[in-house]
């Protein structure tokens, strides 16, 4: 079975393969291919996490089981010995650099711990929509943070990934909302988790879809209150 | 080591709900049990990915294992052969699905598959949650595979309509 067997008189294509796949019916040859799109083509990808984001409300229908307790060591076995580490690496392609993956790969496994923990550790979330979380990056660059938004701290963490600043310049981070001018949230002191506080103006300009950007300045930041050097890193704030 | 703390935390929280997704997609405890040791390499491997999705973090979490699952389903379930017994097991009291989807009602899914007609919507509803194929459907619903796409293409396109009403 093709597309080009079905009769289906079709507009959006895609989006109806997305949709097949994120539902899971395709043949295995179909899956395979959709598979590879997603890694390759981000439009597709985009329809794909639509579908999902569409039908996750389904999932909650999944029974909680508990694992076998043998899952936990063998996974640590894959992970953290030293044979898994070097497969990693090579898995990892382009990124040569050991150090760099696992890097890359603890922050986000902290940051997704961080956000799904959350709520057992501190049950009732007092206002909703507090926590908001961007990834900034950008291409050509390989500067990479992390950054959580507290509304209830009035707090910006971020999490060094991977990039150093040039000696003698600073990183400072920018809020960019809707089509103003970007907004100074302060220079980015070295470090791999750091926090900045929030000014109360700036927090209630804080909201989901306002785009956190990182730009390389003079030491000390920039001296024009505007950007002056190159957008190292950038992302969208979105609600965890 | 940090790295190592935050990824126990994050199995301890989340390896129950992934546990339940790879055996209800699988049916079979020991192959669950291998998918779901694949599905946190992947989830370490492909951690910061999470920040390019809309999902939430434990739907996201909740995404790799499903897919993952559906993926050694589909590479091993040949379905011409063994489709009889695939559906002897596949498809258990309904008892705690029912009853999860009920607390989940206010959902814009629930209420756009209540607009399908109902063997239509329980065929997305089945392929979502067992990772049925369309061979699978086709032959529980005793139509030819391509009416089966035919089918369920058309439930999709109208979920899709009224999800972006």
């Amino acid at each position: 079975m093709t597309l080009a067997d079905n009769n289906e008189p079709e507009r959006g294509g895609d989006d109806m393969i997305a949709a097949e796949y994120v539902l899971g019916v395709l043949p295995n040859d179909e899956r395979q291919g959709a598979a590879r799109r997603i890694d390759g083509e981000p439009e597709f990808a985009r329809l794909v996490d639509r579908w999902e984001v569409h039908l996750s409300p389904l999932a909650e229908a999944y029974p909680e089981v508990e694992a076998p307790a043998s899952v936990k060591p063998a996974v640590d076995r894959r992970l953290f010995s030293g044979a898994a580490q070097s497969q990693a690496a090579r898995q990892a392609g382009m990124w040569s650099s050991l150090a760099f993956w696992r890097g890359l790969a603890a922050a986000a496994v902290a940051a997704l711990a961080i956000y799904i923990a959350v709520p057992y550790i501190n049950p009732p979330a007092p206002v909703p929509e507090t926590r908001l979380v961007a990834s900034l990056a950008a291409d050509g660059s390989d500067v990479r943070y992390l950054a959580v938004y507290d509304a209830a701290q009035g707090d910006v963490g971020l999490s060094h990934v991977s990039g150093e600043r040039a000696a003698g310049r600073d990183f400072e981070l920018w809020m960019i909302e809707g089509t103003n001018a970007p907004v100074s949230m302060g220079v980015i002191p070295v470090g791999s988790t750091i926090h900045l506080k929030i000014s109360p103006e700036l927090q209630k300009k804080l909201a989901t879809g306002a785009v956190l950007a990182v730009s390389l300045e003079p030491s000390g930041g920039s001296p024009t209150g505007q950007p002056t050097g190159p957008v190292v890193a950038a992302g969208d704030l979105k609600n965890i | 080591m940090k790295d190592r703390v935050a990824f126990d935390l994050l199995y301890r929280q989340t390896s129950a709900k992934l546990f339940g997704v790879c055996l209800r997609v699988l049916n079979d405890r020991a192959e669950a049990e291998e998918a779901l040791q694949e599905v946190f390499v992947k989830i370490w491997m492909k951690a910061d990915r999470f920040a390019v999705s809309d999902l939430s973090p434990i739907s996201w979490l909740v995404a790799v294992a499903r897919n993952h699952a559906i993926d050694r389903i589909r590479a091993r379930r040949q379905p011409a052969v063994d489709i009889d017994a695939a559906l002897d097991v596949a498809d258990p009291a309904p008892g705690p699905e029912a009853a999860a989807v009920a607390g989940g009602e206010n959902e814009r899914i629930h209420h756009c598959l209540e607009e399908l007609e109902k063997d239509r919507a329980a065929a997305v509803r089945g392929a979502y949650l067992k990772g049925e194929s369309y061979a699978e459907l086709a032959e529980r619903y005793g139509v030819p595979l391509n009416t089966m796409r035919t089918w369920l293409r058309r439930s999709l396109l109208k979920l899709r309509e009224c999800l972006e009403r």
